[in-house]
């Protein structure tokens, strides 16, 4: 290759226009918002009296929000938690949407095909609240979930207030809420392979299941790596909003993940401390990209791709 | 592209990022001053900022209370209200963006946190120009809580009335059933509630999770206020409640409540509705709350057929019992919380100083309540004959066809006439039978066996503030735990609410202060 940038510059300027917007957007609302991290080495600046850049200007340089983050053995509490939850959701529930979009793939009824993903799509536009809030009902002391267990002779389970319960419950609510939205992207990645390679395998006498084990998986595999090397950089990332929503005294203690503590300390009444929960922040940055970098070399190694 | 060209650009987009940051970083504060030269008579138009009402702000602009006032001072107010949650979140936003208003009215926690960042205007010297009702009306005691180094920075709204108003509701009906009495000591109560469990195949006992201090119970164990003064070794000195002398006897009486199946097993994660409905559904034969509930006990119970529309308007002696407090032994002296304190207070944010003048102005007017003109009065009770009567015996009574257009009266009231309010308020409690009942029970001899929460009192402590939430919290799901599974690690928690929820700071900022405040 021995395109130089100029002239690739101009081979495609008639495209230049187009990607303005978008280095503009990522620019303004993504990379300038990046100064903000040098709060973290600010003794809590006061954004309410002064414009950001006095209050800014008028806090002292420090670096005790990061003393403070790693000489609070708690937090080390946090980060575990975050891990497990994520860590769990990722190995329960990234398979279940291929596996999904790959049953309503084989689905031969076009009209059933489209009720399932609207009945399968619609939790995911509920907000968080209103889940929790039903399933409170259900899995509730009266609830039917437990009535359902009284009857066979069981004993009702305080399941909102088991710690031990609280991390399945986070990844059988968000299975429930996301595995459907989430099988869009593989079944639009299914609906992109060509047709007449199953035509060839079933010519081939290839059973369906061999169909979908050799074509279709192989096939949207270059989707799946991406969505998990993604998602793997969520990692540091448990779902605040779901986690806040369902903690309660006695799931803190297997529960509190990293979102949910950074709220507590810099929105939380009477404690809004931007300097410490920026740092806290920052650090969770640094490791999810960490995270990421691993994960996008493993997928090159092992599968040979990866998102860049 | 090359490498060196995309170093060269990053650093160029580092270079400008900064550039653009630190260029913005010279411009100065400019001054806010009060504007004593103003013309009081132009009436400029007033927005106001409230604390969330739970109706639309249509219906809060346009409220019959709403227009009195407008009537009754000549300020055209328009009002805004914060949400229900992340209230204070969005009030942080609001004034970061320099939003207009003229007034605040703020939670205590709030107020707290504004001035701190030095975000309120000082009131001091203004009040003596503007405002020389709001003055005479509110007492010295409610002035220090405002006050930050001899300034003040705002307008204390006072607790209508000191009311005792935690208790134990009990199902009177199942009591009667089973021939038992109200308990007045420990140990009576426990039996109580292992009939009623009996009784109804359920735990007796429910709460919501916000209740890790039932008082009504603590009491027995000389724990009657959040924050209260103790002996401890022979010195005395304020703490707080999970610090108190006797709290691990008090959960370890909850703790074996809770383990004998006494207490319903979701207290942990019941809201105040659930609780409520608990015991109005008969999954509960006692409910621990607050006198407020009483109107919704009621409400309930009509809905639900447990009795009809014209027992619901009439006292229910038959179906509800009230306790407030237990004793150790039934010789002990009662003592129980009294409530008190400054629901909200009022303030100017700094960038509108120069409006202060008609803020003050249109506070004024509302707390005036003088022979020439009741504006109080008509705010807080209406109009005589209409709303209200008076009775020589009895205080001001609620003429009950149209007091409830009076509902709302408090919610609008920025600052309170301490020489009136708490007679007017009575009237409030007279509008249902039963909750007058209640409160007469809860009130009995209240200034003689009321205590009162220490930092219902305090000014803005910052030790105590920004360490507040975290504690109460902490305790709370302290509380829960040790219910549920023994106290076995208490010491280790007590450590931990001390260190690092900075129990010790609080609690050496408080002692502080009120040693101070004693003399």
């Amino acid at each position: 290759m021995t395109s130089t940038l100029r002239s690739r510059v101009h081979k495609h300027r008639s495209l230049i226009p187009f990607v303005i917007p978008a280095i503009a957007f990522a620019l303004v609302f993504c990379y300038l918002p990046m100064v903000g991290i040098l709060i973290a080495f600010k003794d809590n600046p006061n954004f309410g009296r002064y414009d950001a850049f006095e209050a800014f200007a008028r806090a002292e340089w420090t670096l005790d929000n990061f003393k403070i983050i790693f000489s609070d053995p708690e937090i080390m509490r946090y980060v575990v938690n975050t891990l497990i939850i994520s860590v769990m959701k990722i190995v329960i529930l990234f398979p279940m949407p291929v596996i999904l979009a790959v049953l309503i793939s084989e689905v031969r009824k076009q009209g059933f095909s489209k009720m399932v993903q609207g009945i399968v799509f619609l939790p995911h536009f509920f907000s968080w609240v209103v889940i929790v809030g039903i399933f409170n009902s259900l899995f509730g002391m009266y609830g039917p979930i437990n009535n359902i267990g009284v009857a066979l002779g069981g004993e009702p389970i305080y399941y909102m207030g088991e710690p031990g319960w609280f991390r399945w419950l986070v990844v059988i609510l968000n299975g429930w809420k996301e595995i459907g939205y989430s099988s869009i992207v593989y079944i639009a990645a299914i609906s992109a392979i060509d047709p007449s390679l199953y035509e060839a395998a079933k010519l081939d006498g290839a059973s369906k299941v061999r169909q979908i084990w050799n074509l279709t998986i192989p096939l949207i595999m270059p989707t799946i790596m991406t969505m998990l090397i993604i998602r793997i950089g969520y990692l540091m990332d448990a779902g605040f909003e779901q986690v806040y929503a369902m903690l309660n005294s006695y799931t803190r203690e297997t529960g509190e993940i990293i979102g949910t503590y950074v709220y507590r300390l810099g929105l939380g009444t009477g404690s809004r401390d931007y300097g410490l929960s920026t740092a806290v922040g920052l650090a969770n940055g640094l490791i999810s990209l960490l995270l990421i970098l691993c994960a996008n070399k493993l997928s090159k190694k092992t599968m040979g791709t990866g998102i860049w | 592209m090359k490498k060196p060209m995309w170093k060269l650009m990053a650093l160029l987009l580092c270079i400008a990022m900064m550039a653009t940051f630190f260029a913005a970083c010279g411009t100065t504060e400019s001054e806010y001053e009060i504007n004593y030269d103003i013309d009081l008579s132009q009436k400029p138009k007033l927005n106001v900022l409230m604390p969330n009402s739970g109706k639309s702000i249509d219906e809060v602009n346009s409220a019959g209370t709403a227009q009195l006032i407008q009537q009754l001072t000549g300020y055209e107010v328009t009002y805004t209200q914060l949400p229900a949650a992340d209230s204070s979140k969005v009030l942080n936003n609001e004034l970061m963006d320099k939003r207009d208003y003229q007034v605040m009215k703020l939670t205590k926690d709030q107020f707290s946190d504004l001035v701190k960042d030095d975000m309120l205007v000082d009131i001091t010297d203004a009040l003596e120009v503007f405002a020389p009702d709001i003055l005479a009306n509110i007492s010295p005691e409610s002035w220090d809580v405002v006050t930050v180094d001899g300034r003040i920075y705002g307008i204390p709204e006072r607790a209508s009335s000191d009311n005792i108003e935690n208790m134990i509701v009990f199902n009177q009906d199942l009591l009667l059933q089973n021939n038992l009495d109200i308990p007045t000591t420990l140990d009576e109560f426990e039996n109580v509630l292992k009939v009623l469990t009996e009784k109804i195949g359920k735990p007796a006992l429910t709460f919501d999770k916000y209740s890790p201090l039932v008082y009504t119970i603590s009491a027995a164990f000389g724990i009657y206020a959040d924050w209260q003064e103790y002996e401890v070794d022979g010195q005395t000195q304020v703490l707080y409640y999970m610090n108190a002398p006797r709290y691990q006897e008090y959960v370890e009486y909850m703790h074996k409540l809770y383990k004998a199946g006494y207490i319903d097993v979701e207290v942990g994660t019941n809201t105040a509705a659930d609780a409520i409905n608990k015991f109005i559904n008969g999954q509960a034969a006692c409910f621990a709350g607050s006198l407020w509930s009483v109107p919704s006990i009621i409400t309930g119970m009509q809905a639900k057929g447990t009795i009809s529309a014209v027992e619901a308007g009439g006292t229910l002696e038959n179906y509800l019992g009230y306790l407030r407090s237990l004793k150790e032994n039934a010789s002990d002296p009662e003592k129980i919380y009294r409530a008190s304190g400054y629901t909200y207070i009022s303030a100017i944010p700094f960038y509108q100083a120069e409006n202060a003048g008609y803020a003050l102005d249109w506070m004024n007017s509302k707390i005036k309540d003088t022979d020439d003109a009741h504006n109080f009065r008509s705010i807080v009770l209406g109009e005589e004959n209409t709303h209200w009567t008076y009775s020589p015996n009895e205080g001001y009574l609620p003429v009950s066809a149209n007091f409830a257009e009076k509902d709302d009266a408090s919610y609008y009231l920025t600052g309170s006439n301490e020489t009136v309010y708490t007679e007017y308020w009575k009237a409030r409690v007279r509008k249902q039978p039963e909750l007058f009942r209640a409160w007469s029970i809860l009130m009995e001899n209240a200034d003689q066996v009321g205590v009162y929460n220490v930092v219902d009192f305090t000014p803005p402590i910052e030790d105590y503030n920004s360490n507040r939430s975290a504690m109460e919290e902490y305790a709370q799901d302290q509380f829960y735990i040790m219910m549920k599974d023994g106290t076995g690690s208490i010491q280790e928690f007590l450590t931990k609410l001390n260190s690092q929820q900075g129990g010790k700071k609080a609690t050496d900022a408080i002692n502080a202060w009120y040693a101070a405040y004693k003399k």
